[in-house]
């Protein structure tokens, strides 16, 4: 028979907690920390107390990155829900060739979105090549503000985000697709339901889980989106920068210098709570709906 | 549950006492001392995306200041391009800043403020006779006693010009505008005789544009901006006249600094602004491009555009760090790096060159000379307390004035205020 040291199981997960405590726990402690303080990078500052947040309600800028990341999250999110979705039921049969197809999808996914985000700025662009084709056509006679417009710059944002999420949430729906009993399908034909009311009968509840992480996923990642905002605007924020979002908000204060992290701090926790919000949302609805 | 929250409550007082928090205010800067002694031992010299294209002049360098002072190994350190002030920043936050380090102005600046940087006027007085005025006054702060970097070359703006899009759309090259009137009514006949496709301008007003203007930026203690004047606000309105009338791109809006050398590049509009060696990196880029260009100087007061070598206060080899610093920026050695690259030397002795003075005939020559000449006039423009942030409020603002989505005033007003609270947090 061994004999058991006490502290032998506490030495086989001391790496992962103090990997835990340097990189994520103390992190997050700091930031709370910081936005009570008006810190700079090179060290110094003071407790400030709720400056930073009342600096905050008082930033226009905040209020258009806020305006910008909740629209953003409102359009993804029945999109990504719902686009992906119908993508793997068409994907999933067994036909030749269906291979190249589900390729095909995926591919965006793995390119960079930095790289992704300057090819649509090339083809979106005042001389690129769709409005170039455009006004080839005679369809405009002035090329169409894609990326100069407020508005236009957030949705072309927003397409390039669904184009290129679509491959990735056909993915997970493929996989859970596949739990997806054959008999309840072949039980509701035999009733006399159509592909149509199958969907919505079969499918949608046996991918509900599914569909709430895809959900909660999508949300995350448009309320904190920065790559293809920041690519296509050429890291201006577009007109007078108005089209930042949140986490674009927090890197133009966190830069150089003269950086200052004690306000770009406390915007991350604000961020962090708008976050959190769909998140409980979402979840309770899920109780709800169990 | 309570003793969670207790847990948390002292580990967030430990970040506290962590963090390092406390009154500091404007540091001290590094201490008083004439450096004296003997060069020998090692010492780091960090450059700034030297290599690989001059990898051989700055070894060159090391090797002859190893030569003259036998007893010293130099580690030269090259950082790259991208992300350098962010790497400084680590070195400096770290402790680990090398003893010499290239630094703009506005980057010694923040070292300067936390006593980083030893004042070399004070180790080492033959500074300010041995070097250019504007370069020791680019590294001479407000608030802060002395000079923080050797000033190493220099650099300013000239105009260039397409002259085959120009002659091509009733323009005379040899006559370029040298006002901004001038330059607004040439972009407008560009652009009525080129049917909109080709701009003459393509760049939104920056901070340095106003000084043009005649406005002052700062008050004189430099502790606000001041330059939401109505002059400024005047010029503002120009501009939105003049994109009101499609005389500058839309892009304009969401440009960068280097949006109007790259359209310019690209062939897409008809004059830039750039260093005294802009055709030479052109024939690189867009080699038919590079011959059909003229250069023609700044329009108003010339930027000053300064790199240095500034020596970190923490240095354990501090006769050997000056040293190097002097012997990096030395008229002989400034003088054949400014034979690799348009640039020029920062030291009293080389204003007699004939290199610099003399053009060879080609454009490149000629814009080297030009810019050469105005560095007699020229001074840096724009502040150097601004930080990235603010540069970056202050173009935003000035998109939405000439957007026209709101007025110069209030761009103005905005701009100012948010300056201002960057500048007192």
């Amino acid at each position: 028979m061994t004999h058991r040291r006490w502290f032998t199981p506490w030495l086989l997960v001391a790496p992962a907690v103090c990997w835990l405590l340097v990189f994520n726990i103390w992190p997050s402690i700091n930031t709370v920390v910081l936005a009570f303080t008006n810190a700079k990078p090179l060290g110094g500052g003071h407790f400030t107390g709720l400056a930073n947040f009342a600096r905050a309600l008082d930033d226009d800028q905040l209020t258009d990155a806020l305006v910008n990341s909740i629209v953003y999250m409102l359009v993804c999110l029945p999109l990504l829900t719902m686009l992906p979705l119908l993508l793997a039921i068409l994907v999933e049969k067994r036909l030749p060739g269906i291979t190249f197809f589900r390729t095909a999808f995926y591919t965006p996914v793995v390119a960079s979105a930095v790289v992704v985000a300057l090819i649509w700025g090339w083809v979106l662009d005042d001389r690129g090549l769709v409005n170039g084709f455009a006004q080839w056509l005679g369809v405009v006679t002035e090329p169409v503000p894609f990326l100069t417009d407020r508005w236009l710059l957030l949705f072309s944002a927003i397409s390039l985000t669904i184009w290129k999420g679509l491959g990735y949430y056909m993915i997970i729906y493929l996989s859970a697709l596949g739990n997806v009993r054959r008999e309840l399908h072949e039980a509701a034909a035999v009733d006399g339901a159509g592909p149509v009311r199958r969907f919505w009968s079969v499918t949608v509840p046996g991918v509900r889980n599914t569909m709430l992480l895809v959900s909660v996923l999508v949300s995350v990642s448009a309320l904190r989106v920065f790559s293809e905002l920041y690519v296509l605007s050429n890291g201006t924020g577009g007109p007078g920068g108005r089209d930042m979002s949140v986490v674009m908000l927090i890197q133009l204060y966190t830069r150089g210098f003269s950086g200052h992290l004690g306000y770009a701090s406390a915007l991350s926790l604000v961020l962090f709570v708008i976050t959190i919000g769909p998140m409980l949302l979402l979840l309770r609805l899920d109780r709800k709906g169990s | 549950m309570r003793r969670y929250w207790s847990g948390l409550g002292l580990a967030a007082v430990v970040a506290v006492a962590g963090c390092g928090l406390g009154e500091t205010g404007q540091q001290a800067a590094a201490p008083d001392a004439t450096v004296t002694g003997e060069v020998k031992g090692k010492v780091t010299l960090q450059t700034w995306a030297l290599k690989p294209k001059f990898t051989a002049y700055v070894q060159g360098v090391i090797d002859g200041f190893e030569r003259k002072h036998p007893g010293v190994t130099v580690e030269w350190l090259d950082q790259p391009g991208e992300g350098y002030s962010d790497k400084v920043l680590s070195q400096a936050a770290g402790g680990s800043l090398p003893d010499v380090t290239n630094l703009p102005p506005e980057f010694a600046l923040p070292l300067v403020k936390q006593g980083l940087l030893l004042d070399v006027s004070k180790a080492d007085p033959g500074v300010t006779d041995e070097y250019v005025s504007g370069g020791v006054a680019a590294y001479t702060y407000a608030g802060f006693q002395g000079v923080y970097g050797y000033p190493w070359y220099l650099n300013t703006d000239v105009n260039y010009w397409n002259s085959e899009l120009m002659t091509r759309y009733g323009l005379d090259p040899k006559k370029p505008p040298a006002d901004f009137d001038e330059l607004v009514a040439q972009a407008r006949t560009l652009k009525d005789k080129s049917g909109g496709k080709v701009y003459l301008m393509s760049r939104k007003p920056e901070l340095g544009d106003l000084v043009q203007a005649g406005v002052k930026l700062m008050s004189d203690d430099g502790t606000r901006f001041t330059f939401n004047t109505p002059e400024a606000a005047a010029l503002l309105d120009e501009y939105r006249a003049a994109f009101k009338e499609g005389l500058l791109p839309r892009d304009v809006l969401t440009d960068t600094y280097a949006g109007n050398a790259k359209l310019f590049n690209e062939g897409t509009v008809a004059w830039t602004t750039g260093g005294g060696n802009h055709i030479t990196s052109l024939a690189v880029d867009n080699p038919s491009l590079a011959p059909k260009v003229v250069p023609s100087p700044a329009m108003g007061t010339p930027p000053l555009y300064v790199q240095g070598l500034s020596v970190s206060s923490r240095t354990k080899n501090a006769p050997a760090a000056l040293a190097l610093a002097r012997w990096v920026t030395s008229p002989e050695n400034q003088a054949a790096f400014a034979h690799l690259v348009a640039v020029f030397p920062s030291t009293k002795a080389s204003a007699d060159d004939p290199f610099f003075s003399k053009s060879d005939g080609t454009n490149a020559g000629e814009a080297k000379v030009m810019a050469f000449r105005s560095l007699a006039q020229a001074r840096m423009l724009e502040p150097v307390v601004l930080t990235e942030a603010m540069k970056k409020l202050i173009r935003q603002q000035f998109a939405l004035a000439i957007s026209g989505e709101v007025s110069a005033k209030e761009a103005l007003d905005t701009a100012v205020a948010k300056c201002d609270e960057l500048l007192q947090n």
